[in-house]
């Protein structure tokens, strides 16, 4: 298990992201109600650039004809299909077996960092 | 060579004169259509073959399918059925233009259906005919004559005014859902009146073109259907697709459900992949049944939707197209032509073994 670090807290403000590179990986970093999440930038259809997708919100599944928005800024649209990942799990939300993969992220010292490997 | 199997039709035509719905009619439409007959709304389509089968007219005169005792002798007793779904053809009249005139249409035949056909011969079963224009007329009439022991469905046109999913038509859903029937849909006046036109591309030059293309009325409905969560609200409802064909199944469940995927913020009421709302709440009549040049496509095409237990036999007796059911679906299992021709329907219908 290695931590890696990969910016400064300042350069990614709340409600932002970036994508960054790490041992060749192209992870997406996203700052999300005060915590961060990193997510694999590639989608498992077809690896495409996941994190290069719209960020926002869905209709979580409701009764017929109603409508509830939610989930704002947590939802990633991946660029090429519009399938919607959740950033903080990287679970698809058609399908609980599709999913990217996350990776822990660890703040110290006003740095983020990546846990990659066990 | 074939061996005796045991048949369920669930498309039966019967016919009668629109003078022979006068006596169910009130007024003010006993009047008109005795003086003027129903003026049902034609799709304008000219078929070289005629529509109905020549050799069904009853010697005695009258229309063709318009003869209980030789609908036994040429369809029942030949086959050895045990029931025959009657559809008429009266579902129809939700091509024309007043919805009064076509509910009070529909309930003339209903009862005229229940008085003259029903209780003829046990092999009858009916279709409750209702028009699509008021759909709160039509769950009026479902519940007038819903429990009615020999009725086992609603039956509606695929001709329409708009994608039958959509809310306005819920209430025959949720009437039919209530009186635990199942709705059929059937073509037949597509492009007619005030129906939309007949494929997709609008209205084609001939009735080879028209008829073929009927069966893309079945899938907007039934994605309509689908994505208009009528399967979410009506968790109880089955809907049997008649003569819209069946190859085109696959195609839908799969670019259906592949759309989803991507689009389904746009239908958050549904909870499962489309397809299978579709696998648990939809039938399809078998005629007219495609003939691929190798009939083992055709069962190919069956096992990559598990379509045997969505399938249900029908004749559409006496229309040209008649598919007797010892010519089709030779390729099928034993095990699969039982579902088909028989089990299916009988589950579905809620029927017991006759005598």
């Amino acid at each position: 298990m290695a931590v890696h670090f990969v910016l400064d807290t300042k350069e990614l403000p709340e409600g932002t992201h970036t994508i960054v590179t790490v041992n060749g990986r192209e992870i997406g970093l996203y700052h999300l109600n005060g915590s961060y999440y990193a997510l694999n930038n590639y989608c498992p259809h077809y690896g495409a650039p996941l994190c290069a997708g719209h960020v926002g919100g869905t209709n979580l599944p409701s009764d017929v004809y109603q409508y509830e928005y939610g989930k704002q800024g947590q939802i990633v649209r991946c660029p090429w299909h519009g399938w919607e990942f959740d950033i903080k799990t990287g679970v698809s939300l058609f399908d609980d077996k599709i999913r990217t993969r996350t990776y822990p992220v660890e703040v110290r010292d006003g740095k983020i960092g990546i846990v990659l490997g066990k | 060579m074939s061996e005796r199997i045991k048949v369920i039709d669930v498309d039966v035509h019967n016919e009668q004169n629109d003078s022979d719905l006068v006596p169910y009619l009130p007024e003010p439409w006993k009047s008109r259509v005795a003086r003027s007959g129903l003026g049902m709304a034609g799709s304008g389509y000219y078929s070289p073959v005629g529509v109905m089968r020549r050799d069904t007219i009853p010697p005695g005169g009258g229309k063709a399918g318009s003869d209980p005792d030789l609908m036994i002798e040429q369809l029942v007793e030949r086959y050895d059925m045990e029931y025959a779904i009657l559809t008429g053809v009266i579902y129809n009249v939700s091509a024309t233009h007043d919805p009064d005139f076509a509910a009070a249409v529909c309930s003339a035949y209903n009862d005229f259906l229940i008085d003259k056909w029903l209780s003829k011969h046990k092999v009858f079963k009916g279709a409750l005919a209702v028009a699509t224009q008021d759909p709160y007329l039509a769950a009026r009439e479902i519940d007038r004559l819903g429990s009615h022991p020999d009725i086992v469905e609603v039956i509606i046109s695929s001709a329409a005014r708009a994608p039958l999913g959509q809310r306005m038509y819920h209430p025959i859903y949720e009437a039919a859902e209530r009186n635990g029937l199942p709705v059929a849909i059937h073509p037949g006046a597509e492009g007619a009146g005030s129906s939309t036109a007949p494929t997709a591309a609008g209205y084609p030059t001939w009735y080879i073109e028209w008829h073929t293309c009927l069966s893309q009325m079945f899938m907007a409905h039934l994605v309509s259907m689908v994505c208009e969560g009528v399967f979410e609200k009506f968790p109880r409802l089955k809907v049997v697709l008649v003569e819209g064909g069946i190859a085109w199944l696959p195609h839908i469940m799969w670019r259906l459900d592949k759309n989803y995927n991507a689009l389904r913020s746009q239908v958050p009421w549904l909870k499962r992949r489309p397809s299978e709302y579709i696998r648990d709440h939809c039938y399809l009549s078998t005629q007219p049944i495609e003939e691929p040049d190798n009939p083992q496509h055709l069962v190919d095409l069956f096992n990559m939707v598990d379509a045997e237990n969505m399938i249900l036999y029908s004749s559409d007796y006496p229309h040209w197209d008649f598919d007797p059911p010892t010519g089709i679906l030779r390729k099928l299992s034993a095990e699969a032509k039982h579902k088909i021709f028989y089990d299916n329907a009988r589950k579905l219908y809620k029927l017991s073994p006759r005598d």
